[in-house]
């Protein structure tokens, strides 16, 4: 039992870690490589404005991710975009982007015990006898949440639709009025505030630092290649399958493989389907 | 010959180059409101670089190859749309005056159903005029109906065809541009698709210009049309006169 619901609680934990990442690549086809520090920079500045300027949890927090939005929209507007249309370039770009901003932050004194969020509720439940503490409930709850609002903003609103758009066909969008790169800058916003709220909500768990960033960007990396790179379904279901493994080895093996489990994913999926769960690239060819 | 008040669309002059390689040469063509113009030619004539030039997407291609560093493209002359000329005006910003092109080989978003597709066509409309719109191309392709929860991806040719002129359509055209909308597609399916095509006008006064390889299955629904080889305009006429002529029903007609 406990594995049962301390794997959901991963599972969900890795949708959020990745799911920012999975969109911004399956609606604009941007690598945003800067997604771990992005995840950092959203608890950080959490912290910075809850403790440095006294700002309420929620309103600090708030103000945190609508900042890693524009951060993330600068990203594009101002560096992807030189680079469009180069896988390789994009990544480095982007990587770039992140590492200096992870080593920015190490070097303002990002080490230690000192940067911690707080839970924003004290306390836990028994569920079946299992303590779970409403943190990882809250984890829980807001990643379902974050699906709800992901499916309804791609299939109800004309910005959602536009960016579906974009990501199957660009040329076809833009004939129909569909600016492509005001749509993909949107796209990345949105999953840089996608992972400052996934750091908000998952840092309380633990120390805000630096490592945790390029950690985050690998499991993110991880979770969209084994889901098929482009497809939500794909990365919601590699989250539950990588969540589930690791829970597993960590509960019968040793907790230290955990990061292994998920490297060991990857490369079975590669193996077996080298487009990844859900990857339509070559299945739905055009029919003449 | 009538005002200039009567042509939708003036192409004058136009030069494309593909780095050394001329794509368009000296083009020049109008198409009048309310009527349908054709261009007709062989593959390589130059009627999709035309049709990019006419819906912008050359201005895109040209971007994306800046960026990489392969293939400069640059073009003179003019593309004057409702006697402005638009030939620096970005692609989604033509689609917002009026300027629709239904793409070749259709490309509709195969992921989304058919529906979707019609909603994201309707990006630029507003609520009143995505539900005329809707009524509209159901009307016209009743086929459509029973499709709509469909993944475009797994519609036939035809089927695609009809959603991607349907999607066009979505978005509020003045004119409407149809790259190759016959192309690969079975002769009773052909003559269905001209038909409709016929049916835009009629019903909507949608300017249309349509771009084909094959002259026949469109010649009785086209008003006035020309004929390309080799990046130029080799023959133009009404739909009588082009048919008429020897050379046209030789090259183009098969006889």
């Amino acid at each position: 039992m406990g594995i049962l619901i301390y794997g959901l609680i991963n599972s969900l934990d890795l949708i959020l870690m990745s799911i920012g990442f999975a969109l911004a690549y399956g609606v604009s086809r941007v690598p945003n490589f800067a997604h771990g520090a992005l995840f950092i920079l959203g608890g950080y500045l959490t912290w910075l404005f809850l403790f440095r300027f006294n700002i309420p949890y929620l309103f600090s927090a708030l103000l945190a991710v609508i900042i890693t939005a524009l951060i993330g929209a600068g990203l594009y507007r101002f560096i992807i975009i030189r680079v469009r249309g180069m896988p390789i370039s994009e990544i480095i770009a982007s990587f770039g982007v992140g590492l200096a901003i992870l080593e920015f932050l190490r070097w303002t004194g990002l080490r230690g015990t000192t940067y911690m969020l707080p839970s924003f509720f004290r306390g836990g439940v028994y569920i079946f006898d299992i303590p779970v503490d409403f943190q990882r409930i809250t984890i829980v709850l807001s990643g379902i949440a974050i699906l709800v609002f992901i499916w309804l903003f791609t299939s109800y609103t004309k910005t959602g639709l536009a960016l579906k758009a974009i990501a199957q066909n660009e040329r076809a969008g833009l004939v129909l009025g569909i600016d492509s790169d005001r749509a993909a800058m949107i796209a990345v916003a949105i999953g840089a505030a996608l992972a400052a709220i996934a750091g908000i909500i998952i840092l309380p768990l633990g120390n805000i630092i630096v490592e945790t960033g390029y950690e985050v960007l690998i499991f993110a990396i991880a979770v969209s290649v084994c889901g098929g790179l482009g497809s939500l379904k794909g990365a919601v279901l590699a989250s539950f399958i990588i969540g589930y493994a690791q829970m597993l080895t960590v509960s019968y093996i040793a907790p230290h493989y955990h990061f292994v489990v998920a490297m060991l994913v990857i490369v079975i999926v590669l193996i077996t389907r080298p487009s990844g769960l859900f990857g339509k690239q070559k299945e739905l060819e055009e029919r003449v | 010959m009538s005002s200039n008040d009567d042509y939708m669309l003036e192409v004058n002059d136009l030069l494309v180059y593909y780095e050394n390689a001329i794509a368009i040469n000296n083009v020049s063509l109008k198409c009048q409101k309310a009527r349908i113009t054709g261009v007709f030619g062989a593959n390589s004539a130059g009627k999709s670089t035309l049709m990019h030039s006419i819906s912008g997407l050359i201005l895109d291609m040209k971007e994306k190859e800046m960026r990489k560093g392969g293939e400069r493209i640059t073009w003179y002359g003019e593309v004057k749309y409702n006697g402005k000329d638009i030939i620096d005006v970005k692609p989604s910003d033509r689609a917002g005056m009026g300027l629709v092109l239904s793409p070749e080989r259709r490309q509709v978003f195969p992921e989304s159903t058919a529906m979707e597709n019609l909603k994201i066509g309707s990006y630029l409309a507003t609520k009143e005029q995505t539900k005329k719109s809707l009524e509209f191309v159901f009307k016209l392709f009743p086929e459509l109906v029973n499709m709509k929860k469909r993944e475009a991806g797994f519609l036939s040719g035809g089927e695609q065809q009809m959603l991607a002129i349907a999607r066009a359509l979505m978005a509020q055209p003045k004119l409407l541009l149809l790259d190759e909308p016959l192309l690969g597609l079975a002769p009773s399916v052909e003559s269905r698709l001209a038909q409709a095509i016929k049916d835009i006008k009629d019903e909507t006064n949608i300017t249309i210009m349509l771009s084909e390889q094959y002259a026949r299955p469109v010649f009785p629904v086209i008003d006035y049309g020309y004929v390309m080889e080799n990046g130029s305009i080799v023959l133009e006429g009404t739909s009588e006169e082009l048919m008429n002529n020897p050379d046209v029903l030789g090259a183009y007609f098969g006889m």
